[in-house]
């Protein structure tokens, strides 16, 4: 039997005290251990930011990479050895900002693997810059007179341009957040997780009392139907993004599945000895 | 009798005149000729003028010639543009549709020719190649037959129907009666071996190098003039196994090329100069994380997008300094397609012996000529993946212990892939110690900074210059990079000089010690290169000294050396 410690390579957090990402990294370690995912065969990978030091506090194979662009880092790994499982974390910055488009392709691909986003609407490493998940108004050190753009819709985007799996979590709610993990893991292609995780330090005004009071939790609807797409738009434009639990998911195949089907090899056993006939072969199509 | 012919084919782009001389090359080289073809074009998909320029030879074509004894026009464009290059003998043969009254030039050399108007009544716009084909054929001697056989192999998979009408153009502008195809004047002369050669562009011949490594992957974003590679790997890696995606940047293809390299598989990614730009942080992320990773870069004319469809060599002074901080990379630099072959398989070797980004330093002219080239050497195909773990190594040791970095005499360490048990370590682009994990402490620094940047030492005393001597009397070498060797190779053979000159096959690190040696012994050395400041001369002054031994010949006008430019400035030094 696999426990959450398995998966914690003993390294203190250097996050602050109270931060919603503790909570994520004990959601993923739990969910890992449930799914008894063998410790050789996990991956995590990071961007940049408080979020982006998740990887090094995980057991496993773990990458840290640069700012915004542990998606194409992580699709890379996953292409290389379809055996793995691979999960892909950042912040908001990194999901929604610098790496906005690699979200929207990742999800395009639809690679068997998961993707969550730290999303506590500010950049916490920075010391408290507007993220384009701010709300409107939001005054921070780049927004001293409140945030005058738009937030972008993490989840309508992610519908918008395809998602397989989309589901919404929060720090505070734990049980759910390590379902829609192991759910997110288990679905066959990307799964994208937005996980309202407060930032205590910089972002007074979405707090844990304050996603309390406003995330409607999904599961308490029974008659929500999670494989319906208008549904889910529906659900997330009335409550403005502000939802958890497993908002919509459908099977798709992914690129590699579509490539080479779903019995091929992973490209990491591949036999790279390519006989001289076929050398002759491949030569004489240029002739 | 000819021994050498240069031809000319000029259209409207789009409208196949790179098939047609592509075609003429293939059939060429199946004889056993060496072609060597140049393309004109510019940065739109139909319309505007664009030519593709064939040199023929009994022997091995590097370059592309400056006189022609042969324009095949098909817009009157062509020949306006390109007449002042024939030479005093020179035929223009013209499609007979382009009116003879409009064109300016003395009336004996132009011959017009039936290519619309008969492609038109089998109605098949590619008849029109054919028809070019037989007319040009026949003027040089060759046999229908031969030509038969290379029209069937380029069509057979397209039906017979298509095939038969081909053949019956082939047929009809091989019989036509005109003076000019009863002289003998423009024949070819019997080529020496009747070895059937393949023709070949740069970017293919890196694509193949790549396969023949045992890249499987490759993540890349289409851009003149480095799209052939990803083209030609994306049509052959998923018969073994392997896969090409058209990710969404540079950024992307650079990312995941590393994330690929870290999954265990060989990965490149092929780009020209505003790629690198965009793929700097990814490279920089390759050089800390000692991530092995290949990436082509077919320079073209910069910066920004700069000329986009000319050529030129101004990446260098990028991917030699590029990026923030400082970690080790390679530059290979070939000469010739058979080294894009070669050079693309060292790059991938020397990648994971030194577990660091290596650029195949490529350029326009040498990516995107096809040309017939030499048979390649199976034998040379070697794939070495240096310091790897491999599966159950580790069984023994403690989980958590690996160290990915350790601290090693040569300053390479042992490489696990995800999968493989114990061997589990974190990776990141922050400074780190042995295990990976971050640390900022100054012993450790400059620990892992010594460890990467000294670790490529050993190449420098490679033997990475091909010289060629034809000596002498004279002191002076003539030293380049990428495409120009050719041009270099034909301008010493025809100005009749015996001078030696010499390519240079890796920049990065420099190959200081046999550098030294031609320093030593040389009164000068001349570098010649396409770009504005003398970069690879800077270069080498920079590590060398020397300032008054190396000199330059420049040119940055976004076209190549014509011969006649380099015998005259060969003539200038030596």
């Amino acid at each position: 039997m696999a426990t959450m410690q398995d998966y914690s390579n003993k390294v203190t957090p250097t996050w602050c005290p109270g931060c919603g990402h503790f909570s994520i990294l004990r959601a993923i370690q739990v969910a890992a251990s449930k799914l008894e995912i063998p410790i050789d065969k996990f991956a995590s990978i990071t961007g940049i930011g408080c979020s982006g030091r998740l990887s090094g506090y995980l057991n496993g194979y773990s990458f840290h990479g640069i700012h915004g662009r542990s998606l194409p880092i992580a699709q890379g790994i996953k292409m290389a050895n379809k055996e793995l499982v691979v999960i892909a974390a950042g912040g908001d910055g990194d999901g929604f900002a610098i790496g906005t488009s690699h979200t929207l392709h990742a999800i395009r691909r639809n690679l068997n693997m998961t993707y969550i986003v730290l999303n506590n609407q500010i950049y916490g490493l920075t010391k408290g810059h507007t993220s384009p998940l701010s709300d409107t108004g939001l005054e921070t050190k780049s927004t001293p007179f409140g945030s005058m753009d738009n937030p972008l819709k993490p989840g309508i985007t992610a519908l918008a341009a395809g998602a397989t799996y989309l589901a919404q979590g929060f720090s505070g709610l734990q049980d759910q957040l390590i379902d829609i993990i192991v759910k997110g893991i288990e679905h066959d292609g990307f799964s994208i997780i937005n996980v309202f995780s407060p930032c205590v330090t910089f972002n007074k005004v979405n707090t844990y009392q304050w996603y309390r009071e406003n995330i409607k939790n999904i599961d308490e609807d029974s008659t929500y139907d999670s494989s319906n797409y208008q549904a889910a738009m529906n659900k997330l434009i009335e409550t403005d993004g502000l939802c958890s639990g497993i908002i919509y998911q459908k099977n798709e195949p992914s690129f590699l599945d579509r490539l080479q089907g779903k019995d091929a090899k992973p490209l990491t056993d591949l036999n790279l000895k390519i006989s001289k006939d076929e050398f002759e072969n491949l030569l004489n199509k240029f002739k | 009798m000819k021994k050498n012919l240069t031809l000319l084919i000029g259209g409207i782009q789009g409208e196949g005149v790179v098939s047609l001389g592509t075609n003429l090359m293939k059939t060429l080289s199946n004889l056993g000729y060496y072609t060597y073809g140049n393309r004109n074009f510019s940065s739109r998909i139909k319309g505007g003028n664009t030519t593709m320029t064939i040199s023929i030879g009994v022997e091995k074509q590097l370059c592309s010639k400056d006189g022609l004894d042969i324009i095949l026009a098909l817009d009157k464009e062509t020949i306006d543009l390109f007449n002042c290059k024939l030479k005093p003998n020179g035929l223009i043969l013209f499609d007979s549709i382009l009116s003879s009254k409009d064109l300016n030039y003395k009336e004996d050399s132009l011959i017009p020719l039936p290519i619309t108007e008969i492609a038109k009544d089998l109605s098949a716009p590619i008849i029109k190649n054919t028809r070019a084909l037989g007319f040009l054929g026949r003027l040089m001697g060759l046999e229908q037959n031969e030509l038969s056989q290379s029209l069937k192999e380029k069509y057979h998979t397209k039906g017979d129907e298509i095939v038969e009408k081909n053949l019956k153009a082939l047929k009809e502008s091989y019989n036509y009666d005109g003076d000019i195809f009863n002289k003998e004047e423009y024949f070819l002369s019997i080529s020496e071996k009747k070895s059937s050669k393949a023709v070949m562009m740069g970017n293919e011949a890196i694509g193949f190098g790549a396969l023949m490594a045992g890249c499987r992957f490759i993540p890349s974003y289409p851009i003149t003039p480095a799209s052939e590679v990803m083209e030609y790997m994306g049509k052959v890696l998923p018969r073994y196994g392997g896969a090409m995606v058209q990710v969404e940047d540079e950024i992307a293809a650079i990312t995941m090329a590393v994330g690929v390299s870290y999954g265990g598989v060989r990965s490149m990614t092929a780009t020209s100069g505003p790629g690198i730009s965009l793929m700097m942080e990814g490279i920089g992320l390759a050089g800390i994380t000692e991530t092995p990773v290949v990436i082509a870069d077919i320079q073209r004319g910069g910066p920004s997008t700069g000329l986009p469809t000319k050529h030129e060599q101004s990446d260098l002074f990028a991917i030699y300094y590029g990026g923030h901080g400082e970690y080790s990379n390679i530059i290979l630099s070939p000469s010739t397609v058979e080294d894009c072959f070669y050079d693309t398989i060292r790059a991938f070797n020397l990648a994971d012996k030194y577990q660091c980004p290596v650029f195949i330093l490529s350029d326009l002219s040498l990516g995107l000529s096809p040309q017939t080239i030499d048979d390649l050497d199976y034998n040379q195909v070697v794939i070495d993946r240096g310091k790897i773990v491999i599966k159950d190594e580790l069984s023994n040791i403690e989980r958590g212990t690996f160290k990915r970095y350790e601290l090693t005499k040569d300053g390479v360490s042992p490489r696990s892939f995800p999968g493989i048990i114990n061997g589990g370590h974190h990776v990141t682009g922050i400074e780190h110690n042995e295990l990976g994990l971050p640390l900022e402490k100054p012993e450790n620094r400059k620990n892992m900074m010594e460890k990467r940047l000294n670790k490529t030492a050993p190449l420098e005393n490679d033997e990475s210059i091909d010289i060629y001597r034809t000596n002498n009397g004279n002191n002076t070498l003539f030293l380049t990079f990428g495409s120009i060797f050719g041009a270099i190779k034909e301008a010493a053979y025809l100005s009749g000089k015996k001078i030696d000159f010499g390519a240079i096959r890796m920049i990065r690190p420099l190959p200081k010690k046999q550098l030294t040696f031609l320093l030593e012994n040389y009164d000068k050395i001349v570098v010649v290169e396409n770009n504005y400041r003398k970069q690879l001369a800077s270069i080498i002054k920079e590590e060398l000294g020397y300032h008054s031994k190396i000199h330059s010949i420049t040119k940055y006008d976004g076209t190549n050396f014509t011969i006649n430019e380099l015998v005259e400035k060969i003539g200038e030094w030596a």
